[in-house]
């Protein structure tokens, strides 16, 4: 081999092994995580909720969405079946029957502690804020790959504007940041939304079961599914009756792309060494002369 | 065939695979939908599948109609077909039964039902011979199960008189006896003894833990097969079946009943319908005053009498015995009382014999549960000065203590306890509401005065306060003479760095709904009533409502957000 | 030169020699030329196929005025993704994928016997990857934002999609640069010839990374929804099995359209060409029969380490195995008995059943057994306008590629001046 054949070799692999570095996700270590930011999220008490649907209300209102009505006769019917957030709805109301009686549920984002969507967004459009809220920015291009992440199936796209965006719930992040309360947790006329910090909400949910053990499922859910949720849920009764997937498992979502993500830069190091190799390694006799012709022909 | 042909068919063959492939997947269900076997009509039927012998069935299982054999063989009798033994039947079937594996018992019953609908069929209609009309595919599912029969006090109370019509005197006897376990002669171990009648679950409930006397006794009755199930059909029905004759003659036609349906009833009676009925006489004491020798604390004074009436079955504090507790329980804890001592026994709020677990149970009774399912279970040790806690019960003397004077309104004073409270704080979508204070107080009184058990703990008025007025410590109450307010203490904002500490909105709405939805009461609760609106029955909604409810409308999200779109170097 | 009556000889020469362009006034009036049809315009092809172009044009006006909720597509909030990218984006990719395998045969491995088939090949990744680079911006909700994330708008780097987007851009890029010599030999540019020629390689070892990574790429796409796709088919494994996939598709795909150019464009090509053609089915064949005996066996591997066999005896299990027995093993078959009894049409009919196959296989993971337990009524299939727009797009490659296959060296032989400058 000559010198220019080993230069074109070593060139490909550095700048294949520098792409794929700068491809592959980074990870913040501890020590660099700023101080005072803490992930903030909901403690959703199902056992307090009376179905009121004004959280519906509220966050209408403070997201200028059109408002529903909650009238209690309308609710009764629309209670009837089971409704998913929408395009216009951050937060919906379900009501479950099981041997406890009707139990009712707010569900909206969880704001996963590592979100799939967070992962899956090409142009950083969703953002896992430092105080923990997942928000949704204009840099987006609409691909939809987050709807295709999100194990509970959250991000709801406008498919009927020409200028659509992807609603969902973002734990009032305009809010916070002028030192108010999500709109749903301050309307709420039970507390069944509590909001603190992720360590807060997950210290009273643990003091709510083991002091009332009769009242509720020794679970927290959110605290370990998919990783770890901000909206964290309490329960008189199982989970499955009242709507929520057992078989998320424990594992961040992000977590199962980054196999394939730490496989780039061995691609882009091994492939062109590989390859050139075989095309040197088939190369011809007769082209053999022909290049060392080439090469002193260039020397001189 | 040649090779186009071959092809075009090929594809058809696809075509149609893929057509059926898609079908099906756009049509599964993911859900399993799991129905509830369902339950057939009793009718007297019995369903044969003898699982604990065959395990998973190979043939669906047999209802049988005990109904119509009974009706169809009432001269022959019982003995037709169930066997005898000392003049007794027993309701074993089949007849002649050796051994218990699979074989044997399908012989059994095939050589018992099938040979006698053979020979009744020369003569009259009866019953299938072939397979499938027994063992039929659309019973397989079906669930028979009977109701529980309930000999409650009344039907004892029936059986002692009509025993004492019959022969003259109390012979108790005829029903009940007694197992010494310590008898040599195994023949001579059932005795009756009188003064020692108790109920028949002590001995024949199996499955359920025993102290290590009632056990021996248990086991014997395992060992016999002699469950409450068999014990009770062999000794009721062998009785019925000898004086049902009598009684029929007599006209009486539902006397000494033999059809499953008329004892397992599923229907029973309630403590009101039993308040009447006389208990079995055992020279009980009627009102003792409990000492413990030894104890640090004064004796209780004991209502037997009324405890009786409160009671279904005496096993619900006699659970082991019809003998006093502290004949077990001393105050160290003995063998006899598996080491349970007389405190525990007494006092242990979890447990359903003793007095303050009873009380606890009755405590979440609807009537009660409003006010006690906030107020904690108290341990016997966290209350303050003795004399306010224990000496409630540990007075030491029977004098005045079963007799305790109704609470009333009467001495209230109306500037202090407002009549109606009007609670306009936080009215802003809703007007404010009219609280109606002393029909609540009224009302509370009204059922603390017709329960004994609140009657008797129940001592003042101020115990009417706590349930809602909760913190305030009595000395405080005692000073001022009114209970403070809710937002005395409960605040309007929330507290940022306490955020599960009770906003003012949600103090009123648990607590009134909360003690509205335990106590049952529809209107006020959080139960969704036809045509109710929840919120107006507290509360009528503003006509003209705010225009927002919630504080600091925000903008909207995405038009904070617009900045220059081709914001390249955005700043991390 | 253009209006003059010309030589015989003088066309000849021309041919030979290209057209002299020296400037642009040169240059437009030799594009005005090279736009006027060749051939007949009324043939059966065109009149099917110029409607349906036309209507699926005013669809994406449509499209692009409405948004894209119905009647555009039957896309909901449970199934985000459908026809379009399932099938233009996804399935377009995995045929696309004969480029970058047959360039790795013939120019790193030097299989001379293919060298015939490679520029139309290259052709026709080419414009697949053009053309589904359009497609992804007609389904991308706010396409006008399309370059955000090319410029730093931003820089998602833990997005697979990210590296998918890129991939996309980088490839085309290296595409364009192994077809660029048939161009500057359409325009006669000598000294641009040489320039691209000698760039070939480099573009071929970097297309071909590029390929491996994001045809596995399109499949970590969905690596992310493992509780909502069926475990007979998910499994953290599926690049894998895409990147393998994508070797028989392109090659299938090779095979079929190879045929039909064969027969359209055959006048281009000479008697060896024609009996050559023969030979490199049966070489494709071979190939494709490995690798999808490969594919085949990872998926039995696969099947039993996800413990997903009780599956199969399910509805859906149904649907997997006239997936994989009747759409990969008979096709692995038929490429197998085609090869060795030398059968063009066995193998012919084995492409478009592994066509088909791959087809199956990419909808299912998009829309199919994705999001499989929603109830029939809120499950999705494509729109009619989906199906227009969708043929409209692939009509217009066709098109495009019949454009150029006319007009330069793809299929014919390069003029004899660059035959001359591969040698040296």
């Amino acid at each position: 081999m000559d010198r220019r054949t080993f230069l074109k070799i070593m060139g490909s692999g550095v700048a294949g092994a520098a792409t794929g570095n700068l491809l592959t996700p980074g990870r913040t270590p501890a020590s660099e995580v700023p101080l005072g930011k803490e992930f903030y999220g909901i403690l959703v008490d199902t056992t307090r909720c009376i179905g009121c649907r004004r959280c519906e209300l509220g966050c209408a209102e403070v997201n200028g969405m059109p408002i529903p009505d909650i009238a209690e006769s309308k609710t009764e019917d629309i209670l009837k079946t089971l409704r998913k957030t929408s395009d216009t709805q951050y937060t919906v109301i379900n009501r479950y029957e099981t041997e406890k009686g009707p139990v009712y549920v707010p569900r909206r984002c969880m704001h996963c502690s590592q979100p799939g969507c967070v992962a899956a967004c090409l142009v950083k459009a969703m953002k896992k804020r430092p105080t923990g809220q997942v928000t949704w920015d204009l840099n987006c291009i609409g691909c939809r790959l987050c709807m295709v992440s999100c194990p509970f199936d959250i991000p709801k796209f406008e498919y009927k504007k020409a200028i659509p965006r992807i609603q969902k719930c973002n734990l009032c992040w305009d809010r916070f940041n002028k030192g108010a309360l999500p709109g749903c947790v301050e309307v709420c006329p039970t507390q069944a939304l509590m909001f603190g910090t992720r360590k807060q909400i997950l210290e009273e949910g643990k003091r709510r079961i083991a002091t009332n053990p009769d009242k509720y499922v020794d679970h927290i859910y959110g605290e370990y599914e998919v990783g770890g949720t901000s909206h964290l849920y309490l329960s008189a009764v199982p989970f499955e009756q009242i709507g929520f997937r057992k078989d998320l498992g424990t594992v961040p979502y992000p977590e199962y792309s980054t196999g394939f993500l730490y496989a780039v830069p061995f691609i882009f190091v091994l492939w062109p060494i590989v390859m050139l190799g075989m095309n040197r390694a088939t190369k011809k006799h007769e082209e053999e002369k022909h290049e060392e012709k080439h090469e002193e022909h260039g020397k001189h | 065939m040649n090779r186009k042909l071959l092809y075009f068919l090929v594809s058809i063959a696809y075509l149609i695979l893929i057509s059926y492939g898609l079908y099906s997947v756009y049509t599964v269900e993911a859900t399993l939908r799991v129905k509830e076997p369902p339950k057939i009509k009793l009718e007297n039927k019995i369903a044969i599948a003898h699982t604990e012998i065959f395990g998973k069935l190979e043939r669906p299982q047999v209802i049988f109609n005990h109904g119509k054999h009974e009706e169809a063989y009432k001269k022959e009798g019982c003995a037709e077909c169930h066997p005898e033994k000392d003049g007794q039947v027993m309701f074993a079937f089949p007849k002649n039964l050796k051994k218990k594996d699979k074989t044997a018992v399908m012989n059994a019953y095939h050589d018992a039902c099938i040979d006698c609908h053979k020979k009744s069929a020369k003569k009259e209609k009866t019953g299938p011979v072939n397979c499938g009309d027994c063992h039929k595919k659309q019973e397989k599912t079906l669930v028979v199960k009977y109701p529980k029969a309930e000999f409650d006090f009344y039907v004892h109370d029936k059986h002692v008189k009509k025993l004492k019509e019959k022969i003259g005197k109390d012979d108790c006897g005829l029903c009940h006896h007694s197992y010494d376990p310590y008898e040599e002669d195994e023949t001579l171990r059932l005795v009756y003894e009188p003064g020692t009648e108790e109920s028949c679950y002590y001995c024949h409930e199996l499955g359920k833990k025993r102290g290590p006397e009632l056990t021996k006794i248990t086991k014997a009755a395992a060992d016999k097969g002699l469950s409450i199930k068999e014990a009770s059909h062999q000794q009721c029905l062998n009785c019925h079946l000898k004086y049902r004759e009598d009684y029929l003659k007599k006209g009486e036609k539902d006397a000494c009943p033999t059809e499953c349906i008329k004892c397992h009833t599923g229907e029973y009676r309630t403590l009101v319908q039993l308040e009447k009925v006389p208990r079995p006489d055992r020279d009980q004491p009627k009102r003792p005053l409990i000492n413990i020798k030894d104890a640090k604390l004064k004796g209780v004074p004991f209502d037997h009498d009324y405890h009786q009436i409160a009671s279904k079955t005496c096993r619900s504090c006699h659970h082991e015995t019809l003998k006093a507790c502290k004949d077990c329980h001393d105050l160290t804890g003995k063998p006899e009382g598996n080491y349970v001592n007389v405190a525990r026994a007494y006092h242990d709020v979890f447990s359903e014999h003793s007095c303050e677990g009873c009380h606890n149970v009755k405590k979440a009774e609807k009537d009660c549960n409003g006010c006690h399912h906030y107020i904690a279970v108290v341990e016997a040790d966290s209350l303050g000065p003795k004399d306010k806690s224990c000496g409630i019960c540990h007075s030491g003397e029977i004098k005045g203590a079963f007799s305790r004077a109704p609470l009333s309104v009467a001495g209230l004073d109306p500037q202090k306890v407002p009549n109606k409270v009007k609670v306009e704080v936080l009215s802003k979508e809703y007007e404010p509401s009219e609280f109606p204070h002393m029909d609540i107080i009224k009302k509370l009184v009204d059922i603390s005065n017709k329960s004994k058990l609140a009657n008797y703990f129940h001592k003042d008025m101020q115990t009417m306060c706590e349930g809602c007025h909760h913190r305030s410590p009595a000395e405080a109450e005692v000073k001022k003479d009114t209970p403070p307010n809710c937002r005395n203490c409960h605040t309007i904002t929330p507290e940022p760095r306490n955020l599960d500490k009770t906003t003012l909105l949600s103090a009123y709405h648990r607590q009134c709904m909360g003690c509205h939805d335990k106590m049952g009461i529809e209107k006020g609760s959080s139960v969704r009533f036809k045509d109710g609106d929840r919120c107006g029955a507290c509360h009528k909604k503003k006509v003209a409502g705010p225009a927002e409810i919630t504080r600091l409308k925000n903008d909207n999200v995405v038009k904070q957000n617009t900045k220059n779109i081709l914001n390249v170097w955005r700043p991390k | 030169m253009a209006g003059e009556k010309l030589e015989l000889v003088d066309v000849v020469k021309q041919k030979e020699e290209g057209p002299q362009i020296k400037s642009l006034g040169d240059f437009w009036t030799f594009l005005k030329g090279q736009l006027k049809p060749r051939g007949n315009i009324a043939t059966p092809f065109n009149i099917i196929s110029l409607p349906i172009m036309i209507l699926g044009y005013i669809f994406i006006v449509y499209r692009l005025a409405t948004g894209l909720g119905r009647p555009v597509t039957n896309l909901n909030q449970q199934f985000p993704w459908g026809l379009w990218i399932g099938f233009d984006v996804v399935t377009g990719v995995a045929f696309a994928g004969g480029a970058y395998v047959l360039c790795f045969i013939v120019y790193i491995l030097r299989a001379e016997k293919y060298h015939a088939i490679i520029r139309a090949t290259v052709l026709n990744g080419f414009l697949a990857y053009l053309f589904y680079a359009g497609a992804i911006v007609l389904d991308i909700g706010r396409w006008w934002n399309i370059y955000n994330p090319m410029i730093g708008n931003d820089f998602g780097v833990n997005a697979v999609m990210f590296l998918v987007a890129w991939h996309f851009f980088l490839y085309m890029i290296a595409e364009l640069i192994e077809f660029s010599p048939a161009v500057a030999e359409w325009l006669g540019m000598k000294r641009l010839r040489k320039i691209l020629g000698g760039m070939t390689i480099g573009a071929v070892v970097f297309g071909i990374c590029l390929s491996t990574l994001h045809q596995s790429g399109l499949a970590a796409l969905m690596i992310m929804a493992k509780n909502k796709i069926h475990p007979l088919w998910y499994t953290e494994f599926i690049p894998i099995l895409y990147f393998i996939s994508s070797v028989f598709a392109g090659l299938s795909m090779v095979i079929f359209e190879g045929s039909i150019s064969h027969k359209v464009f055959g006048s281009q090509l000479d008697e060896a060409h024609h009996k050559q053609y023969d030979d490199i089915l049966v070489g494709l064949s071979r190939i494709c029969a490995v690798a999808m005996f490969g594919y085949f066996f990872l998926k039995i591997i696969l099947l039993v380490h996800e413990h997903a066999v009780p599956y199969l005896f399910t509805p859906m299990g149904t649907w997997y195995l006239i997936e994989v027995i009747g759409f990969v093993v008979v096709p692995c078959l038929m490429f197998v008995s085609g090869a060795q009894k030398r059968n063009t049409s066995t193998i012919k009919f084995a492409a478009v059943l592994a066509m088909l196959g791959i087809i199956i296989n990419r909808l299912n993971y998009t829309f199919i057994a994705y999001n499989w337990y929603v109830p029939l009524s809120e499950k999705y299939w494509p729109a009619p306008m989906e199906y227009i727009v969708t043929a409209s797009i692939i009509l217009t490659e066709i098109w495009a590629f019949r454009w150029i296959v006319n007009r330069m060296p793809v299929l014919r032989e390069a003029p004899a001046w660059a035959r001359a400058m591969e040698k040296h």
